[in-house]
Order: structure tokens, then C-alpha cells, then sequence
């Protein structure tokens, strides 16, 4: 069992989303009476491999658990996977699958540029560590999450708007449920991105001050963008709120939730192709130029 | 041919004469105990709904059902009506024809509206009056079952049923839900007491709304139509009020001018906070101003609106026609293929008994030759006897299930009786 879970690659699981989302593709051409559950079966193949490999890697390798780069985007996108399960499950008729899968395929394909050496730790900042961690990655998911609401939100709002009955395979949930999904997730966002950052800070100061490994300078680039998102997600949380007795307030949070999602993957694209301090270990802070991806991640 | 229909529907036979050969299920009974007196041995199933009265016979013997003819003065006959008369609008098929057609009404494809799904379950009724009557057997079973697998696959595998085609459908199904994930926590604003304005609130109550307010010019209609689908009544002179606390307003006035005007709708918009709201206008001319739909939040549906809908997902239907019917064929020629087989049955079976029982005396001689041979080496012989014999037999069965498929396979059946000297 050992030995077939450690031949479980990274492809494994990935093909199996991409097989899942061609059938959900498919949606928009033809109809099919064993569609939805090819779907379903490829995807919850593809989750039961990734959560095998993302077992297997916790349990064999040396330091914490999912302490890495790599680890950070394959548990991001196992949420969304998981996340895009339960939707489909729940509701097979609206082609949730067709918006997630393909951010779940993006992630696995930063993950495997992205570095897969664990971030530095000592016993006295690991907790810090892992709760800025954790934080960051739920604020992702959550950015991904609310924009992709905000998308289908304008995308069925556009659709109501020309007065076009919805297309074959292309049910968009109700704008009703797509909007309390875009508000919460930016909220969702914005507290967990704070908590993030907090957790962050104090992980800094800490690490400075002990003088241990992976500390990082207050001017990092990894460190001003994930400020900047930050800031944007608690203003873009203030907006929704401000403006949720507004007519026009829905589509605003919708707007704002995929820019926030922009913001998210320029800053995931800045990470893959700029350099930083943080997250790096001694070793990796000697060698020059090196490219760092995906800084926002803890 | 073992399989004929007679019968007529909505294209063929006029609603005036459908009235009179229409059956209500005591009559369809009385119908099939008379046909079983009739056609001994012939198997019977009678559907009759309000656009189609058609009886299915059956026989597996050689001599058949009843031909089309006869089925239809049967039909006349039990309603009473001079056979001529209904002779020359009631027409019919044999075989596999009749096969297609069955498969087509199941399917929905020969129904008034394209794809309607009442009509399997019309079938499904027809068939289980027939089975208690006891004119069934297993060609209708069969032809029965596989009409409803072929309806099943065309509406899982075509939209062909799918899109709604009523004005009032489309207006909750593909508009109202598209903003509103649920309707009973939303208040329902009813101006005018037209009909389809009772009908548009029948789908919105199956929807699941439950606070439903109408206000009418002639306050006893509002009245009248609120006891029928219980809701309240509410003050038509107040219908600023009533637009504050709406989120969905179905209008159907008969008035000539709009009944809200931008202004009057401008005058609450501040109070409404924000909440969206969805008109759906199904009067003409019409009650609201068509700008009232470019304000933010509002989503405003014409009559016309809803017609283009309407159209376009009929026009769409119409597109699913071709796969639909390429389905019906499919599932046609698998029956037959299924059907002509089991002419093939008697056939192989002799066949069968024939080398078994040659097999056996062979057996019983080799095995009083060498009577050293213990139990177990009998058996395994045994085994290789019978695989040896059904490896012979694989060929001409796979042959005759092949020329199945184009017919029934009178040549190799004949061919087979003059080589193994088979009997009729």
C-alpha cells in the first residue's frame, strides 16, 4: 500500500481533474445520462489520490507537516477540489466545476514550479508558522471562492439582463445565492487575510528578535503585496457592507470580488517570477537570484 | 408480422370524432375483455388520452394480430361509431413501423407539444390496465418496456423535454429563479386578476411562495381569486405601499396606460433598500414603464420578453428532433433485432437437443468401453463433450442473432431445418 501511494505523482490527480473538467466542458454541447457521474467519479478519484499524496508527503517527510511552497498550493487547490465536489454534489445542475476546476489546475501548476524545500522553523515561532500559514490560505481560498461568485454573479446578471432564457448545460445558480456567497467569502477574506497578516508580523518580530532563521525585512515584496491585499480585502469587505441597502450594492461586491481575485493571482504570478526573502532558508538566502513563487504564501 | 397498431391523434383524426372514441378506463376495460373474446391468443394494450386513441396488438404465432384494418373497426365498433366513418381517419402500421410509432408517442415526439412528459406516464397507465385485464403477454411486455426505455434515454440524452414552453413557466423557471434562490420568504405583489396571472402564481406556489398580496381595480376579484389561491388582498389606490414591500410583482391589468409610472416607481426606490425586484409584465399594453427596468436592481419582463424565450427554446426543441428520432431508431432496431432473435429460439434449441443427445450416446458407449475411468475423469469428458458442442453450435447462433438484426432470418433457419433435419 505504502509503495502504491508513494508511485502517486502530482500528474495523477491533476489528469484526473482535467478529465473531469472536459466532461463538465461538454455540458454546453451535448447532453448525457452518465455525465454528471463520470464527472463526480473523476473528481473524488482525483481528491482521494491528492489527499493520499498529501498524507504521504505530511508523514514521510522530515519537517512539519505541509511546510512548503509546494504543499501550500496542493492544499489550496485540495480545498477547491473539495469544494467543487460538494457544489456539484449539491447542485448537479450548475456548472460549478467549469469555474473551480480550472483554478485547481492553475494551483497544481504553480505548485509544481514553486519551491518544495520547507520553510525555516524553530520550535519557538513554529505555531506562529503555522497559524500565519493556515490564515493565508484560507484567505486564498476564500478570494478564489468570492471572485469566482462574482464572476458567475455578473455573468447571470448579464444573461437576466438581455432576457435570454439560460443555455443548455449552463444553469447559473440564482443571483440571490451568488451574491450572499460573494459577500461572505469577502468577508471571510478580509478577517482571515488580517488574522494572516497579524500572525505574520508577530512571526517576524519574533524570528528578528531571537535572531532565528527566516526572518524577513519589512520592505520584502512578498511582504508589502500581501499588506497591500490586506488592506484591499478590508476595504472591499467595508464597501459590501456599506452598500448592501444599495440597489447597485451587489454588483459592486460582485465587481470588487473579482478584482480582489485579480489581485490574488498577479500576486501569485509576481511570486513565481520575482525573488524575496521570505519563506526561504539559509541555504536558499545564500544562492543568488533566486526566483521565488507565489510569495503570499505564508 | 407479430406487432400492428391501429389508431388516430391530434394530426389525423378531428377532436370531434377523438371525443367519441375516446375511452375512460372502464371503457378501455370493457374494450380489451371484448378484443380478448375476439382474437384469442392475440395480445391487446388500449391508449387513449385526450389527443390519441391507439390500440397495440400482438401475436406470437404465425398468423399474427389483428392487421391495422381490423384493429381500427374494432375500435370504431366499441365505441359505437359506424367502422366507415372512422375507417378513413384512423390509420395504422405493422411491425416495425408500428414499433417506431410507439416509441415516437412514448418519447414525446409525436405529442401535440413537442416532448411533453405526460405522456409516459400515459403510457405506463395504458399498459397496467391492459396487464390487469390480462391481454398482455410477453410481446407487449416487451415492446412496452422498451418503448419507455427508449422515452427514458431520449429525455436523459436530448433537451427535447427540457425547455419550458409557456409564457408563465419561463417567466418563474428561467427568470424569476434566476435572481431569487427561494421564493417563501419573499412577498408576491399580484396587480390584476387575469388568467395568467392565476396560472404564473400557480408556478410561483410550486416555487414555494406563500405570501402572495393582489390588488385589482374591482375589489371583488381580488377577493374572488384570493380565496381560490389564498392569498390577501391589499389596497390597489395604495400601490406605492404595496411596491415598497413586493420582490416580485406579476402585473396582467387590463388598463390602457401603464399602471406604474418611472416617477411613481422613482418616489420608492430610496424605501425599497437596495432589495432587488422583478417585474414580470404580462398585460397589453403594458402596466409598467419600460424604463422602470434600467434602474439598478430592478429586472423587468414584457409579454414580449417572455415570448422570445418562449420561441427560442422551441425553436431549440425542435434541434434536439433529429437526435431524438436518431435515439427512437436506435431502440427500434434493437428490438427488432431482439424480436426476429426469438424466432430463432425453437430453432436452437432442437439444434441443441439434437448434438446433446448424440453426445449422450456416444458418451454412455465410451464409457461402458473403458470402465476404468473413475467418476471424475467421466466428468471431466462430460465437460469437454458439452464445450465441444457449444463451440460447434457459437457459429450458426452468431450468424442467426447477425442476420437478425436486418430481419427475420427465414433462409438460415430454413437452411439449417434441411441440414440437421430439423422440424417445422
Amino acid at each position: 500500500m505504502a509503495d502504491f501511494i508513494s508511485r502517486i505523482s502530482v500528474v495523477c490527480f491533476a489528469a484526473s481533474y482535467g478529465v473531469a473538467l472536459i466532461c463538465e466542458v461538454s455540458r454546453l454541447w451535448f447532453r448525457s445520462g452518465v455525465r454528471g457521474i463520470t464527472m463526480i467519479g473523476f473528481v473524488t478519484a482525483g481528491l482521494i489520490a491528492h489527499s493520499l499524496y498529501l498524507i504521504w508527503r505530511s508523514t514521510t517527510l522530515p519537517s512539519i507537516p505541509l511546510s512548503s511552497e509546494f504543499d501550500w498550493y496542493l492544499l489550496a487547490a485540495w480545498l477547491l477540489a473539495a469544494g467543487s465536489l460538494w457544489m456539484t454534489v449539491s447542485n448537479p445542475r450548475t456548472p460549478v466545476g467549469l469555474f473551480i476546476l480550472p483554478v485547481v489546475l492553475a494551483l497544481l501548476g504553480v505548485a509544481e514550479l514553486s519551491s518544495r524545500e520547507p520553510f525555516p522553523q524553530s520550535p519557538a515561532t513554529q505555531i506562529w508558522g503555522v497559524i500565519h500559514g493556515s490564515f493565508s490560505l484560507v484567505m486564498s481560498v476564500a478570494i478564489v471562492l468570492g471572485g469566482l461568485a462574482g464572476g458567475m454573479w455578473l455573468i447571470q446578471a448579464g444573461r437576466l439582463a438581455r432576457k435570454q432564457a439560460p443555455l443548455q448545460g449552463f444553469r447559473m445558480p440564482s443571483l440571490e445565492k451568488l451574491s450572499i456567497w460573494s459577500s461572505r467569502m469577502t468577508v471571510i477574506a478580509a478577517v482571515s487575510g488580517s488574522l494572516g497578516c497579524l500572525s505574520g508580523i508577530v512571526l517576524n518580530i519574533v524570528n528578528q528578535r531571537h535572531g532565528l532563521l527566516g526572518s524577513v525585512p519589512w520592505t520584502d515584496p512578498v511582504v508589502l503585496r500581501m499588506g497591500a491585499l490586506v488592506v484591499w480585502l478590508i476595504i472591499v469587505a467595508g464597501t459590501s457592507r456599506a452598500m448592501r441597502q444599495r440597489a447597485i450594492g451587489r454588483r459592486v461586491t460582485a465587481l470588487l470580488s473579482l478584482v480582489s481575485l485579480s489581485m490574488l493571482t498577479i500576486s501569485i504570478l509576481w511570486g513565481v517570477l520575482g525573488s524575496t526573502q521570505h519563506g526561504l532558508t539559509p541555504s536558499q538566502e545564500n544562492a543568488p537570484a533566486i526566483t521565488i513563487p507565489a510569495g503570499d504564501a505564508s | 408480422m407479430s406487432l400492428a397498431f391501429a389508431g388516430g391523434s391530434h394530426r389525423t383524426v378531428p377532436i370531434e370524432l377523438r371525443e367519441k372514441l375516446a375511452f375512460s378506463s372502464e371503457q378501455a376495460t370493457e374494450a380489451l375483455a371484448r378484443f380478448q373474446k375476439q382474437f384469442p391468443g392475440s395480445e391487446a394494450v388500449l391508449l387513449s388520452t385526450c389527443n390519441r386513441i391507439e390500440l397495440y396488438a400482438a401475436d406470437e404465432e404465425r398468423r399474427g394480430p389483428p392487421p391495422p384494418d381490423e384493429l381500427a373497426m374494432f375500435l370504431a365498433e366499441c365505441r359505437g361509431i359506424d367502422p366507415t366513418n372512422a375507417g378513413r381517419v384512423l390509420g395504422g402500421e405493422q411491425g416495425t413501423a408500428a414499433v417506431k410509432h410507439l416509441f415516437c408517442v412514448a418519447a414525446g415526439l409525436d405529442s401535440m407539444v413537442l416532448g411533453e412528459p405526460q405522456i409516459v406516464a400515459q403510457v405506463k397507465q395504458a399498459w397496467q390496465l391492459a396487464q390487469q385485464s390480462g391481454t398482455t403477454g410477453p410481446l407487449t411486455g416487451e415492446l412496452f418496456q422498451a418503448a419507455l426505455r427508449a422515452a427514458k434515454r431520449v429525455t436523459t440524452e436530448t433537451a427535447v423535454g427540457r425547455e419550458r414552453l409557456s409564457i408563465p413557466s419561463i417567466a418563474v423557471a428561467d427568470f424569476a429563479s434566476g435572481v431569487f434562490e427561494r421564493f417563501d420568504d419573499k412577498r408576491v405583489l399580484l396587480i390584476g386578476a387575469g388568467k395568467m396571472a392565476a396560472e404564473t402564481l400557480r408556478y410561483l406556489r410550486d416555487a414555494g411562495a406563500q405570501n402572495i398580496r393582489i390588488i385589482n381595480r374591482s375589489l371583488e376579484r381580488a377577493h374572488s381569486l384570493a380565496q381560490r389561491l389564498e392569498a390577501q388582498t391589499g389596497d390597489y389606490n395604495n400601490i406605492s405601499r404595496e411596491l415598497v414591500d413586493a420582490d416580485l410583482v406579476v402585473s396582467t391589468t387590463g388598463a390602457s396606460e401603464p399602471v406604474v409610472t418611472l416617477d411613481l416607481y422613482q418616489n420608492v426606490e430610496d424605501q425599497r433598500q437596495g432589495r432587488p425586484l422583478v417585474v414580470l409584465d404580462l398585460a397589453v399594453p403594458r402596466d409598467f414603464d419600460s424604463r422602470i427596468g434600467t434602474r439598478p436592481g430592478v429586472w423587468l419582463y414584457s409579454i414580449d420578453d417572455l415570448g422570445q424565450a418562449c420561441d427560442s427554446n422551441r425553436r431549440r426543441r425542435q434541434n434536439q428532433l433529429p437526435a431524438a428520432l436518431t435515439i427512437v431508431d436506435e431502440e427500434t432496431r434493437r428490438f427488432m433485432g431482439d424480436l426476429h432473435h426469438r424466432s430463432t429460439v425453437p430453432v436452437i434449441e432442437q439444434l441443441r437437443a439434437g448434438w446433446n443427445e448424440t453426445g449422450e450416446v456416444e458418451l454412455d458407449r465410451l464409457f461402458r468401453k473403458l470402465p476404468e475411468l473413475d467418476e471424475s475423469s467421466q466428468k471431466e469428458i462430460r465437460q469437454a463433450f458439452e464445450r465441444y458442442a457449444a463451440k460447434m453450435l457459437h457459429p450458426p447462433m452468431a450468424s442467426l442473432r447477425s442476420e437478425s438484426k436486418a430481419g427475420p432470418p427465414h433462409g438460415l433457419l430454413e437452411a439449417l431445418r434441411r441440414l440437421f433435419d430439423l422440424k417445422e
